[in-house]
């Protein structure tokens, strides 16, 4: 795997798909989990695993339970934390917000 | 004694033709098939995609992630016959 | 990717996966997870792991648009397929 702070590849080049994530550091970013779960911070660190470092999250958790079975939208639980480590075999989908 | 068929073998066998890939769990593609890689990340053309609640989906050409494909084999259903005689 | 049984006019053309993908980047696609969820939208780029970028990404869940991204990655190991839309 290439790796993803090459100084040869330029700033703002995206050349394969994790660039778009090294693009994002000390930016915030949306990051959906496996389990119906999301997560909104700043994203300090990353590694080729998509191992994650967030500070300032938000994170979400849509539960699916008999309560809202049938309801147009899920319950959700919101969590606030200072720093969180994710680790990469739980991401689905990282994108940068605007 | 025949020779031995590699399982990779069989599957270069059937470019060109109509082929089932069965996933794990319950899913199903049929197309025709183009290439595949060593991983059997297979390239499929003219694929129909059937789901598990029976809805079926058409596509014109798919990359499959050779992760989740469980079997493969001659779409017998497109009436295919068997290159094995 | 190496040393796979190659189609007689050998490697990269777009009937290999590799092929296919270098074919298509630029193009609009369509990306299923095994969750079932859909991604529409440009592919930017693809890597060995069938990580992918993405931009100007609809979310469909349940085929209902949920979200729209600007730019996204999708970590390989969740991709079903990746489809040329026509």
């Amino acid at each position: 795997m290439a790796d993803a702070e090459s100084p040869s590849e330029s700033a703002t080049n995206v050349n394969e798909p994790l660039d778009l994530v090294r693009l994002s550091l000390n930016e915030t970013v949306f990051v959906k989990l496996r389990g119906d779960r999301e997560l909104k911070g700043r994203l300090h660190a990353y590694d080729s695993h998509c191992n994650l470092v967030l500070g300032e999250v938000e994170e979400t958790i849509y539960i699916f339970d008999d309560e809202t079975e049938g309801a147009d939208e899920p319950r959700t639980v919101t969590k606030n934390s200072e720093m969180l480590f994710v680790r990469g075999d739980s991401v689905v989908l990282i994108s940068p917000q605007q | 004694m025949a020779s031995q068929l590699m399982p990779l073998e069989l599957i270069d066998r059937c470019i060109g033709s109509r082929i089932q890939v069965i996933m794990k769990g319950d899913k199903e593609f049929s197309g025709i098939l183009s290439g595949f890689d060593d991983f059997v990340n297979m390239v499929l053309e003219d694929v129909t995609e059937h789901d598990y609640d029976g809805t079926t989906t058409k596509l014109s050409k798919i990359l499959l992630n050779g992760n989740n494909i469980c079997m493969a084999r001659h779409d017998v259903e497109a009436g295919c016959e068997t290159i094995m005689d | 990717m190496s040393a796979a049984p190659q189609a007689p006019n050998g490697a990269n053309d777009s009937r290999d996966p590799s092929g296919f993908l270098s074919e298509i980047i630029g193009a609009p696609v369509t990306v299923k997870l095994n969750s079932g969820v859909v991604y529409k939208g440009e592919l930017q780029s693809v890597d060995g792991y069938m990580n992918i970028a993405l931009e100007q990404t609809k979310e469909f869940v349940d085929g209902k648009l949920r979200r729209n991204y600007g730019d996204a990655f999708v970590r390989g190991n969740n991709v079903m397929y990746i489809s040329a839309d026509t």
